[in-house]
């Protein structure tokens, strides 16, 4: 790709996040709930307490003054203070970042691992009994909430078998001096392979259940397509060269197919990115999904816009991403 | 690759849970993450209850929440509006600085003037009242002027813990943050966000308050609050054995926890009273029979014992039992369903009365079986169900929002009447959702708030209460208890009634 269509991509997102900006903004300040009350709580105050509160929360300014003043720090890459933490926004959200990051990761490889492969062979052995077991196992990891499957695999390995962690992302016994954010590799790259250990047990419970949820559609899109591939004139055409049925699907015909599996595993990344909150509530994980829930519970403006901004930007480009990715398994599409 | 992974997996599966061997760790399964370690920048109990870990204040609260001196040695009332605090001598900050009457004005001047932390006022300023400046007498003494007379100082400075000067001048409001220097029995190791705040014993620990024995440095090496948001997933982690302590155990999981040989249910009186204000601005709940009626239909002790679990204990009016000033003796409120029809036929509802109660989501349950009691007695009630917040806001006004009542609670860790009754009753204040306006206790606690005699202050809150249970503004229901789990393991150790879990004697077998 061009350097200048790329340039063009990218410079499309301003008018997407400038759209975000204006709709986050104006629903937060919609909805009803007042920060300056939420912080207080009970406990004694006084008018001037919430005055100066107020004031410190920038609340005090009329809502359009508000938004061109959080619009214009926006553009300096300050997103002003947490509420609650009364630390600068950034500062809190990217300690939390990483850590929804790298789950998202690696229960993204859990559920292509498992998916691709499965869907190949569903397709493959169509209507055996290995693609209705398949088909069924999908059905029910797509229908299975995630925090019922995350109780029962921490009630399975953490309660009765004792061989997993209940939650966290590493045990406090061990260190981690945090260089990437992500603790698998931080740990790597220090040489503590104990701490690695540690941290991918942490890992594997919520990995598992986000990824097999994920795996069962990524599974049903592989094999429709694979299907649909294995259907097309070029197939019966490198079948009737008398290339093994290996050498057909595995070269021939996964290469294509894959392609609607890439837009949606890229697809789902985004949306895991921002929608795995659940997940990190049930197995305590530190990211970034929890934080932006109890932020909107708390009315905690800057961080939610600040989040959202980030899940918006994060979205376009892993789209983008995927564009790129086609032109890698099909030449023939062009960007 | 993939047999890489699978072989890896399974050493990691084999090196099991190593942290639960280290004896002298004790460990909380805590249900939300700290906002901050600054004591002078959060209104949260959930931080406040980390942060009094590390940091000591100049008085402390026993068990049957009586104040006693902390890093205070003594105080006395110079005048009504002069207070004066002895400091203890040879107390230590982490940092190995001692602590003297500079740390002390300089904390409270943070907590006091505005703009004192970068800029910024402590949201944490309104706790010390009319508390305008502090001085130094000599190097362990201090003064505490005050705008006007403020009898319930000492209640509230056990929640003001004491910084050092030095300290804050060199990491600054940023820094203090996420680093703490404090004086208490525990010193920072590392906060994990989002994950844990990791503790570790202060060997330099001067003992603590001598009216809260034992006296010496901390139990255990290691303190571990572990945030585990989730109820069910905390409860597995004190079943799996990875918590000592877990806080807000969900009443579904008594009987498991109860069961299992290696742990238990610890329950504290907390400090939040339930009731259900009604609209004391307009129909029907403007006539003070229907109020009473209402009070009559409700049968608190059923709802406890097959809601509540039996966590909580019946109220006849506002305050806890524990609260300063409790009137004892308020009319007992019994279910009395004739009575009720009765006062309501004498209001001109014969045929009973239709109205909503507003609840929030997370408490459905209980006002749903308050309505279904409501409802018998001939007040037909309809639950409506909210959000909090949105919640909140429509009650702020009553005379205007148009509704009957609305299931509310108040909490008031000071368990003084100055935190909750105030607040709920007084006409026009903060948390009177009811509107319920009355010149005689308005006058009452107006003079209640500066009356430095403590009898006599004690005797109007009491005169209050007796007025409020004749007008019945509200529907008292309940002050239901903190439940804790606990492991076996976990030894001297019991709830405090304030809501916090502090460390400071606690031991692991």
């Amino acid at each position: 790709m061009s350097p200048l269509r790329l340039a063009e991509r990218l410079l499309q997102l301003i008018p997407v996040l400038l759209g975000i900006s204006v709709i986050v903004f104006a629903m937060m300040a919609l909805t009803p709930g007042d920060p300056v009350q939420i912080m207080l709580g009970d406990s004694l105050a006084d008018q001037a307490q919430r005055d100066s509160l107020r004031r410190d929360m920038g609340l005090d300014l009329p809502v359009v003054e508000r938004f061109f003043r959080f619009l214009g720090n926006a553009l300096t890459g300050n997103f002003g203070l947490s509420f609650f933490h009364r630390r600068p926004v950034m500062d809190v959200i990217l300690e939390r970042l990483p850590a929804t990051i790298e789950l998202t990761l690696v229960a993204m490889l859990i559920a292509i691992a498992v998916a691709v492969p499965l869907g190949v062979i569903a397709a493959v052995k169509r209507n055996s009994l290995l693609d209705r077991i398949a088909t069924v196992g999908s059905m029910l990891g797509v229908s299975m909430p995630g925090f019922w499957f995350g109780i029962l695999l921490i009630l399975l390995f953490a309660v009765n078998l004792h061989i997993l962690p209940v939650s966290g992302r590493i045990g406090f016994g061990y260190e981690v001096k945090m260089a990437t954010g992500f603790v698998l590799i931080d740990t790597l790259m220090a040489g503590r392979l104990d701490s690695f250990l540690d941290a991918l047990r942490h890992m594997l419970l919520p990995a598992v259940t986000l990824g097999l949820a994920m795996s069962a559609l990524l599974m049903r899109v592989t094999r429709t397509s694979m299907l649909e591939a294995l259907s097309q004139d070029y197939v019966t055409f490198a079948e009737a060269k008398g290339l093994s049925r290996l050498r057909v699907v595995g070269r021939h015909a996964l290469k294509n197919a894959l392609i609607p599996t890439v837009t949606v595993a890229a697809i789902e990344t985004g949306s895991l990115l921002g929608g795995n909150m659940i997940i990190e509530t049930v197995f305590g994980w530190p990211g970034l999904g929890r934080l932006v829930v109890e932020a909107i519970f708390s009315r905690n403006y800057p961080l939610v816009q600040a989040a959202v901004l980030i899940y918006a930007t994060t979205y376009v480009l892993l789209n983008f991403l995927a564009d790129l990715l086609y032109t890698v398994l099909n030449p023939k599409v062009r960007l | 690759m993939k047999k890489a992974l699978l072989s890896t997996l399974l050493a990691g599966v084999v090196t099991l849970a190593v942290e639960a061997a280290v004896a002298a760790d004790l460990r909380v399964g805590y249900s939300a993450d700290v906002t901050t370690l600054d004591p002078a920048n959060h209104r949260s109990r959930v931080t406040e209850g980390v942060i009094l870990n590390m940091y000591d204040a100049l008085l402390a609260r026993t068990d049957d929440m009586k104040v006693v001196p902390e890093l205070a040695e003594s105080w006395k009332q110079i005048d009504a509006t002069t207070w004066e605090f002895s400091l203890r001598k040879g107390v230590k900050f982490h940092s190995g600085a001692e602590m003297t009457a500079e740390d002390v004005k300089y904390s409270f001047d943070r907590l006091v003037k505005d703009n004192a932390m970068g800029g910024q006022t402590s949201p944490r300023k309104s706790l010390l009242g009319p508390l305008k400046d502090t001085s130094i007498v000599n190097p362990t003494t201090v003064r505490f002027h005050l705008a006007e007379p403020w009898p319930i100082l000492a209640a509230y400075l056990p929640f003001q813990q004491v910084v050092s000067k030095a300290f804050v001048e060199k990491v600054g409001t940023p820094g203090m943050a996420t680093q703490a220097d404090g004086t208490g029995p525990f010193k920072l190791v590392e906060w994990r966000r989002g994950d844990s705040v990791i503790l570790e014993r202060f060997d330099g620990y001067y003992g603590g308050s001598p009216d809260l024995p034992p006296v010496g440095k901390a139990g255990v090496d290691r303190v571990i609050f572990k945030v585990i948001p989730e109820s069910a997933s905390r409860v597995a982690a004190l079943l799996a054995g990875e918590a000592d302590i877990v806080d807000e155990l969900p009443v579904h999981a008594i009987k498991q926890v109860e069961a299992n040989p290696r742990t238990k249910v610890l329950s504290t009186n907390g400090t939040r009273s339930f009731f259900i204000p009604m609209n004391n601005t307009r129909p029907p709940f403007n006539d003070v029979r229907v109020r009473q009626a209402a009070n009559l239909s409700v049968d608190r002790k059923l709802i406890i014992d097959r809601v509540l679990s039996g966590l909580a204990t019946p109220l006849d009016g506002l305050l806890s039992p524990e609260s300063y000033g409790f009137n004892a003796s308020l009319p007992k409120l019994t279910l009395d369903v004739d009575r009720a029809k009765r006062l309501l036929a004498e209001a001109g509802h014969p045929n009973g009365i239709d109205v909503t109660l507003d609840v929030a989501n997370a408490f459905k349950d209980v006002a749903e079986a308050v309505a279904s009691q409501l409802t018998r007695a001939g007040i037909r009630t309809k639950v409506q169900l909210w959000e909090q917040t949105t919640l909140s806001q429509t009650w702020a006004k009553p005379e205007s929002n148009n509704r009957d009542m609305v299931f509310q609670s108040w909490g008031d860790g000071a368990l003084d009447p100055v935190g909750i009754f105030v607040p709920v009753l007084k006409g026009k204040d903060r948390g009177n959702y009811s509107g319920f306006a009355n010149k005689e206790i308005d006058a009452l606690l107006t003079s209640a708030d500066t009356e430095v005699d403590v009898a006599k202050r004690s005797k109007m809150y009491q005169d209050a209460q007796a007025i409020v249970a004749r007008e019945s503004p509200l529907i008292f229901l309940w002050l239901p208890q903190d439940v804790y789990g606990a492991s076996a393991r976990l030894k001297n150790w019991k709830p405090s009634p304030r809501g916090v879990i502090k460390l400071h004697d606690a031991r692991v077998d």
